[in-house]
C-alpha cells in the first residue's frame, strides 16, 4: 500500500498516534467479542447438559421444578453405562499402549534415517487420521467379516478385533506428535553425550527420550482420547451386550433424553477434564494441540 | 515434516531403521488397505433379497444409488450441510483463533482447555446438550416465551438447522485449535508493520493475515469439512429418523437393510465425494492465491 503509507506520512503527528492508539482498542472489543461469542457456543451444550443433571424432574422442560443430585446415585444401576465405561477403558489404554509401541520408534525411524519411500510411509501412517469413520468402520466390518471365514476365528464384535481397530487411529495420532517433537530437537545434544562416551542405547535412553516426552505424553492423551470417543468407527465392530460409552450414550438418547443420561455425561466431563489439568501440569496443552 | 537427517546417530544402519518402522507400517497397510479393498470388492457384488450377498461384478449399486433421486437428495443435502457448517466455522473461528494466538493472559491455558474439553466428551453427550435447549419445553423455547417473543414453540428440534448447529459446535473446536497453531506461527511484527505503513485492520486481515494463515485455513477447512460430511450421531440425534445424510444411510444399509453391496457402495460414494470436494477446494485455493 504506497499510496495509503505516504499518505499516513503526510499527517501531523498527533493524530496518527491518535489513530493508532484508537485503532486497536476499538478492534480489540469487537475482536474479544466475537471470540468471547464462539467460545461460549462451543461450551453452551456442556453447561445445558451439566444444568440439566441437577434437574428434580425427570423431563427436561425448562424452567426447571426444582434441582436434586439423585440423579448421579442412579448412574451406577445403569448397566449399559458402566459396562460401556469399563470397556471403552481397556479398549483405550490397551489401543494407545500399541499405538506407542507401533508409533514412536516408527517416527523416530522416519525423522533420523533415510528411508526408502519415507514420505510415503509417512503418509500412509497418518492416513487412518483423515479416513471418515463411517467409511474406515464398514471397511474394517468386512474385513473382520472375511477374516472370520478364512481363519474361523470370531473376531468380528471380539475385543480384540475392537482393539486392533481402534490401535488404527492411535497410530497416525503418536506419528504426528513425535514427529513435530523430533523435528525440533537439537542433534547436537546427542552427538556431545556420544563424545562423552555414552553408546547408541545409553544416548537414547539418557538423552533422546526425555527430551521427546512432551511429544510421547501428548501422544498418548491424544491416542487414547481418540479411542476413548471413537463412536462412528465403533459402531460396525461392536458385539451384542458388549458396547463402548459413546454408543451406550448414542442408543440411550436415541430412545430418551433425561437428568440420568446427562448425569453420566457430567462424570465423564469431569473425569476427562481432570485427566487434562494433570497432563497440564506435565506437557502445555497449549503447545502440543 | 523433514526427513532429510544429515547423519543419524545410528550412522545409517538401514536395517535398524527398517526393523523400527515395518512393524506400524505393514499395521497400517494391512488395517487399511485390505479393508478397503475388500469394500470395493463388495460393492460390486449383487444384493438378491433372501439369498443376502451373491457374488458377481456389476455396477448396479452406484447406478441405483445415482439414478434415484432419494439418495441423490441425501447426498445433496449432506453436502449442503457440510459446506454450510465449514462456511460458519471458518467464520466463527477466526477471531477465537487470533485471540487465542495473541493473548499473553496468564489465564491463556485455561481457555485452550476450554476448546479441547468438548472435543474429548463426545458427539452424543454434545447433542444431549442441544436436545435440552431445542425441544418444545427446551431452554430456548422456555426462554423466548417468557420474553413475550413468541407464543408458539418454534420447531427447531428434527430441523436441518438443529443438525447445522450441533455439527458447527462439534466441529468448531477443531478449526480453531489449527488456525490457532498456524496464526502463532506468523510473525507479529508483519502485522505492526502494516499498521504502521498506514493498513486499518480490514487491510492487514487481507492484505497480510489471511494469505499467511492460508495453509492453516485450507487445512482447517478441510478437516471441519471432512467430519461434516460423515457426521454420524448429530445427524441421528437432532435431524431425527427423516432428516437423512450420508452417515446414517450408510449405517442404515448395514445395519438395518443387510445389504452390504449397497451400503459399501454408497460408503465409497461417501468417501469419493469428499476426496473430490476436499480436491477440489485446494485446487481453487491454490489457482487464487498464487
Amino acid at each position: 500500500m504506497p499510496g495509503a503509507a505516504v499518505a499516513a506520512g503526510r499527517w501531523p503527528g498527533w493524530i496518527r498516534r491518535l489513530s493508532t492508539a484508537q485503532r486497536p482498542s476499538f478492534g480489540r472489543i469487537a475482536l474479544n467479542g466475537a471470540a468471547g461469542l464462539s467460545l461460549g457456543f462451543i461450551l453452551l451444550p456442556l453447561v445445558f447438559v451439566i444444568w440439566l443433571a441437577f434437574f428434580r424432574q425427570e423431563i427436561p422442560s425448562f424452567p426447571p421444578e426444582g434441582y436434586s443430585l439423585k440423579w448421579f446415585a442412579a448412574v451406577p444401576g445403569q448397566k449399559a453405562f458402566v459396562d460401556g465405561f469399563i470397556l471403552s477403558l481397556q479398549v483405550g489404554v490397551l489401543a494407545t499402549l500399541i499405538g506407542l509401541a507401533l508409533g514412536v520408534p516408527a517416527s523416530l525411524a522416519l525423522v533420523r534415517h533415510r528411508i526408502p519411500l519415507g514420505p510415503l510411509v509417512n503418509t500412509l501412517l497418518l492416513l487412518p487420521l483423515v479416513m471418515p469413520g463411517i467409511v474406515l468402520g464398514t471397511a474394517l466390518y468386512v474385513f473382520q467379516i472375511e477374516t472370520e471365514i478364512a481363519t474361523g476365528w470370531p473376531v468380528l464384535g471380539s475385543a480384540g478385533g475392537l482393539i486392533a481397530a481402534h490401535t488404527l487411529v492411535v497410530v497416525p495420532w503418536v506419528v504426528r506428535l513425535v514427529t513435530a517433537s523430533l523435528a525440533g530437537f537439537d542433534r547436537t545434544i546427542e552427538e556431545a553425550a556420544q563424545n562423552l562416551g555414552a553408546g547408541p542405547w545409553k544416548t537414547f535412553w539418557r538423552v533422546t527420550l526425555p527430551s521427546i516426552r512432551p511429544g510421547i505424553v501428548a501422544a498418548g492423551l491424544f491416542g487414547f482420547v481418540t479411542s476413548f470417543g471413537n463412536l462412528e468407527m465403533s459402531l460396525f465392530l461392536v458385539g451384542p451386550g458388549r458396547t463402548t460409552l459413546p454408543i451406550a450414550i448414542l442408543q440411550y438418547l436415541e430412545w430418551k433424553i433425561d437428568p440420568t443420561v446427562a448425569a453420566a455425561s457430567v462424570i465423564q466431563i469431569v473425569l476427562i477434564g481432570t485427566a487434562m489439568i494433570i497432563t497440564d501440569r506435565y506437557v502445555k496443552l497449549s503447545r502440543v494441540v | 515434516m523433514s526427513t532429510t537427517a544429515p547423519e543419524a546417530v545410528a550412522g545409517g544402519r538401514t536395517g535398524l531403521a527398517g526393523a523400527l518402522v515395518v512393524p506400524a507400517t505393514i499395521f497400517v497397510a494391512i488395517g487399511l488397505i485390505g479393508p478397503v479393498a475388500i469394500l470395493f470388492r463388495y460393492s460390486l457384488n449383487q444384493f438378491i433379497p433372501g439369498q443376502f450377498m451373491v457374488d458377481g461384478l456389476t455396477i448396479e449399486n452406484y447406478v441405483k444409488f445415482f439414478t434415484d433421486t432419494y439418495y441423490l437428495n441425501v447426498l445433496m443435502r449432506t453436502v449442503r450441510v457440510a459446506v454450510v457448517c465449514t462456511i460458519a466455522c471458518l467464520i466463527m473461528g477466526f477471531p477465537l483463533a487470533y485471540v487465542l494466538a495473541r493473548t499473553e493472559s496468564r489465564f491463556k491455558n485455561l481457555l485452550i482447555m476450554a476448546v479441547v474439553l468438548p472435543l474429548f466428551v463426545g458427539n452424543a453427550v454434545r447433542a444431549a446438550g442441544w436436545m435440552t435447549a431445542f425441544g418444545n419445553r427446551g431452554a430456548l423455547n422456555a426462554s423466548l416465551m417468557g420474553l413475550g417473543l413468541i407464543n408458539q414453540p418454534i420447531e427447531i428440534m428434527f430441523t436441518e438447522t438443529a443438525v447445522i448447529i450441533g455439527i458447527v459446535a462439534v466441529n468448531l473446536p477443531f478449526m480453531v485449535l489449527t488456525l490457532q497453531s498456524v496464526i502463532e506461527g506468523i510473525n507479529r511484527n508483519v502485522e505492526e508493520a502494516a499498521f504502521s505503513l498506514g493498513a486499518g485492520p480490514v487491510t492487514m486481515f487481507r492484505r497480510v493475515l489471511w494469505p499467511l494463515a492460508l495453509p492453516g485455513i485450507l487445512a482447517g477447512t478441510i478437516l471441519t469439512f471432512i467430519l461434516a460430511m460423515n457426521a454420524y450421531a448429530t445427524p441421528v440425534l437432532l435431524g431425527g429418523p427423516k432428516f437423512q445424510t450420508m452417515g446414517p444411510l450408510v449405517y442404515g444399509q448395514f445395519a438395518q437393510q443387510n445389504n452390504w453391496p449397497f451400503g459399501g457402495a454408497i460408503s465409497f460414494i461417501l468417501m469419493t465425494a469428499t476426496l473430490l470436494l476436499t480436491v477440489a477446494a485446494h485446487l481453487i485455493v491454490q489457482r487464487r492465491y498464487r
